[in-house]
């Protein structure tokens, strides 16, 4: 057959396939440096100096974190600390933690290294979402420390009554952790899991500081809306 | 070609890890009816076998049968492609067997375990409960191992025998395949970050690495079961992989737009994820055409019969063809931009998703590469449907639509009632999880998982018996 | 100042359903379109049933600025949209000219004889 047509040429689509999936990859690891940077955890330092990290340094669970609407982005985004009201945070207003709103950044870190292994060691994943990603059997735990489940004080009396003492949110987290299976809140119960006391505290200092991750507006209106307006 | 009752050592270890394969198969089936029916009773095996076990072990499984069928279905076509005896072949056996035990003691783990403590240990030698890849670091090391030794036999032979465009895709994809799986393997305290690599497993995995595999598998298939033209077929492979890759990699985008990650994601993933149909919707144009071109040139020359060879398997492929087109393609595109997605993100649309694409992208191909398995092994000519055979597709194939419609129901409940109307709280879940429309849904999930289960069963006895039936021309 | 409403406004609740039905028809009507294209080709379908091919672009074209619009999206992604229209609208021209292309140049040789370089 006469005048070959590089469009029909096995040797052009070859090269075509190793440039085209080359530079797609170089792009993606382009890319990846400039995410990494930005996702990079933020240090007790950026904390005090109130630069916004997207990804906030364990000491954020000494501060009070709300989660509101960013006039300027459109959407909702994690405040810490008090908002200035143009959705920006200003890192002064306090929230005290198991008690104390000083732990260092040496504490505060310990704290999230063992809740961050804690929620893999346990599967958590498999149940829940995390940051909207896991299983659909439990709810998403991307804001669930600002749950107005655990706002309102709905918890607090649940397992506060049980145990006959007021407990503060943290505290009745950690509680309702380790012994899940004594506060039913749905047909589907969360399993004893064997989580240790200092597990738990770890792992509710890794929710909190899940909570002030700037993921976008995701989830949208969390909270706004009280009461189902038909649930069925 | 020594695909006659193998006299090729290669195709006999296909045929191992193919066997393995199905067995993985049906344990993924039995482990995601239990979830299924803890989802309708959530008292079923509360505190003994708990639906986060019952689902990695659903998930595993099905990950692990995969990379099993898959390397099988590379040791079945080596010898056809390159014309030798694999090399290594002693080393492939032994990281068999090697692969097997980790994953026999990875599962009795899992299952007897279950969890651990916050530490290390747990960490390397329980579970790393990660999604997908919860097995423990030891097994990591042991199947990058396994799976570095499977690249270094694919690759030795490649070049040493023919190496035919199919090889090369496949030796190329490979080792993308197997150093991607690195990138899941350590631990940080940032989940952002965790999960912005872990999806570097997870997607490069399944919509890049993978659908090229099964790009260069349907090539081996087209030209073995309907005698399509190489040239062809090899030149539209490498169009695929240039499709695949070009919009498969950025494509990733859109698993970055909420988890922490800056908003410039949005508009990369949106476009790549509109681009990522595509390749899917040509592949299935593509088996049309070479169907309708071979078969046509056939009835020119007189001969009326049909060009396919291997008729079960070829009902497999083009269900490949179709379903990774309608799960991959169709269910993922209604959920992949942005401004959806940050209702959608999280919900049983995923999981509605999830389930139609890797049984049509994935597990159709790979039973089609059982079939042709059973082909050779059982010196076969040209291999019939039985009635077995197609109760079994029919069955699967509609059990996994069923599930796949009954999850999308109960999706679009959790988006509206959960997430639309109440802002995705604890309370708004919950009142989603109980809305009739969902529940349900997840009863019909719960039959049609039956279906599926059942269809299994007799597919797992035509890939034993079919062998030996009478209406086969030999 | 842009109102912000405008760049991420919700979407409204009854328009959630007619997204999904008409995302997943834009891939359905495109995969119809594309298929009866290819059928007509290799004479599976008479030559005028390509005009029932292009009806069913039209209609994934038109699902897709459904979508588009119901959801929203920004200049960008409206871009993005109408890009992967025309390539889907080109794909099985492309597709059809190069294999017909390739199958010209072989099709005096002996199948399984060459060997793929």
């Amino acid at each position: 057959m006469a005048n070959k047509s590089v469009w029909s040429d096995n040797r052009f689509w070859q090269r075509s396939a190793t440039w085209v999936t080359g530079f797609a990859a170089i792009l993606l690891i382009w890319l990846t440096f400039d995410t990494s940077a930005q996702i990079s955890m933020g240090t007790d330092k950026d904390i005090q100096n109130k630069v916004t990290k997207r990804v906030p340094g364990p000491t954020v669970i000494n501060y009070k974190i709300t989660y509101e609407r960013s006039p300027k982005r459109g959407l909702e985004v994690p405040i810490i600390g008090g908002n200035d009201g143009k959705g920006n945070s200003l890192f002064q207003e306090k929230e005290k933690f198991f008690g104390r709103d000083d732990w260092s950044e040496k504490e505060a870190r310990a704290m999230l290294h063992l809740g961050k292994l804690g929620s893999q060691a346990k599967n958590c994943m498999d149940c829940h979402t995390l940051l909207g990603n896991g299983a659909y059997y439990a709810p998403d735990l991307t804001k669930s420390w600002l749950d107005p489940m655990w706002e309102d004080g709905t918890m607090q009396a649940i397992i506060g009554g049980t145990l006959g003492k007021e407990l503060s949110k943290e505290e009745a987290m950690a509680e309702f952790l380790q012994h899940p299976e004594l506060y039913p809140t749905h047909a589907r119960q969360m399993p004893n899991l064997g989580i240790t006391k200092k597990e738990a505290i770890g792992i509710v200092a890794f929710l909190k500081q899940m909570s002030s991750i700037d993921t976008n507006g995701f989830p949208r209106n969390f909270g706004k809306m009280k009461g189902a307006i038909n649930g069925k | 070609m020594a695909n006659n009752h193998l006299t090729s050592e290669s195709k006999q270890l296909a045929t191992w890890y193919l066997t393995f394969a199905a067995i993985l198969f049906g344990a993924q089936l039995l482990f995601g009816l239990i979830a299924a029916i803890q989802y309708v009773m959530p008292g079923f095996l509360y505190g003994i076998l708990d639906f986060s076990i019952a689902r990695i072990l659903h998930i595993n499984a099905l990950v692990v049968w995969m990379v099993f069928a898959m390397f099988g279905s590379v040791y079945w076509l080596l010898p056809d492609e390159t014309g030798i005896e694999t090399i290594g072949i002693k080393v492939g056996k032994l990281a068999y067997w090697v692969f097997v035990a980790a994953i026999v003691v990875v599962v009795l783990v899992f299952l007897l375990i279950q969890v651990g403590p916050a530490s290390d240990t747990t960490i390397w030698f329980i579970t790393e409960g990660r999604e997908y890849i919860e097995a423990p670091r030891w097994a990591d090391i042991g199947i990058v191992v396994v799976a570095l030794t499977f690249v270094a036999n694919l690759f030795l032979t490649g070049m040493k025998g023919k190496q035919t465009g199919i090889v090369t895709v496949l030796m190329a994809d490979m080792i993308a395949f197997a150093g991607l799986y690195l990138a899941g393997m350590f631990f940080t305290d940032n989940i952002s970050v965790d999960q912005y690599w872990w999806w570097w497993v997870i997607h490069l995995w399944v919509e890049a690495t993978w659908e090229v595999f099964v790009g260069a598998i349907a090539a081996y298939g087209l030209i073995t079961m309907i005698g399509a033209h190489r040239k062809v077929v090899e030149m539209w492979l490498w169009i695929e992989v240039a499709m695949l890759f070009g919009s498969g990699i950025l494509g990733m985008g859109h698993h970055y737009f909420w988890i922490g990650t800056p908003e410039y994601w949005w508009e990369i993933g949106a476009l790549f994820s509109a681009l990522e149909p595509l390749p899917l919707v040509a592949m299935f144009v593509h088996v049309l055409y070479d169907w309708g071109k071979t078969q046509g040139a056939q009835n020119a020359n007189g001969d009326e019969t049909s060009v396919i060879t291997n008729k079960p398997a070829f009902i497999w492929f083009v269900l490949n063809a179709f379903g990774n087109f309608l799960g991959a393609g169709v269910w993922g595109f209604f959920h992949t931009l942005p401004q959806i997605n940050l209702y959608t993100h999280g919900t049983q649309f995923t999981s509605a998703h999830g389930h139609l694409a890797f049984f049509g992208a994935y597990a159709t191909i790979l039973v089609g590469m059982m079939y042709l398995a059973v082909q050779g092994k059982n010196g076969i000519k040209v291999m019939k449907n039985t009635k077995t055979s197609i109760w079994a597709v029919s069955m699967i194939t509609g059990g996994v639509m069923g599930m796949t419609v009954a999850l999308t129901i109960a999706g679009y409940v959790q988006v509206i009632v959960s997430r639309a109307q109440m802002g995705a709280t604890w309370a708004a879940y919950f009142d989603g999880q109980s809305g009739v429309w969902f529940t349900q849904a997840m009863d019909w999930r719960l039959i049609m998982g039956v279906i599926t289960f059942l269809g299994f069963l007799l597919l797992a006895k035509d890939l034993l018996t079919t062998g030996k039936n009478p209406v086969h021309e030999r | 100042m842009i109102d912000p409403l405008m760049i991420r406004p919700e979407i409204a609740l009854a328009d959630f359903l007619p997204i999904f039905i008409s995302s997943a028809l834009v891939l359905i009507f495109g995969g119809v379109y594309v298929g009866i294209y290819t059928a007509v080709k290799v004479k599976y379908l008479k030559p005028w049933a390509i005009i029932i091919a292009y009806g069913f672009w039209t209609l994934t074209a038109y699902c897709l600025y459904v979508m588009g619009s119901l959801m929203h999206v920004g200049d960008f992604t409206a871009k993005a949209l109408v890009v992967a229209a025309i390539g889907l609208f080109l794909l099985p021209f492309a597709v059809y000219y190069m294999e017909d292309n390739v199958h010209k140049n072989n099709e005096h040789d002996t199948q399984g004889e060459e060997d793929g370089k």
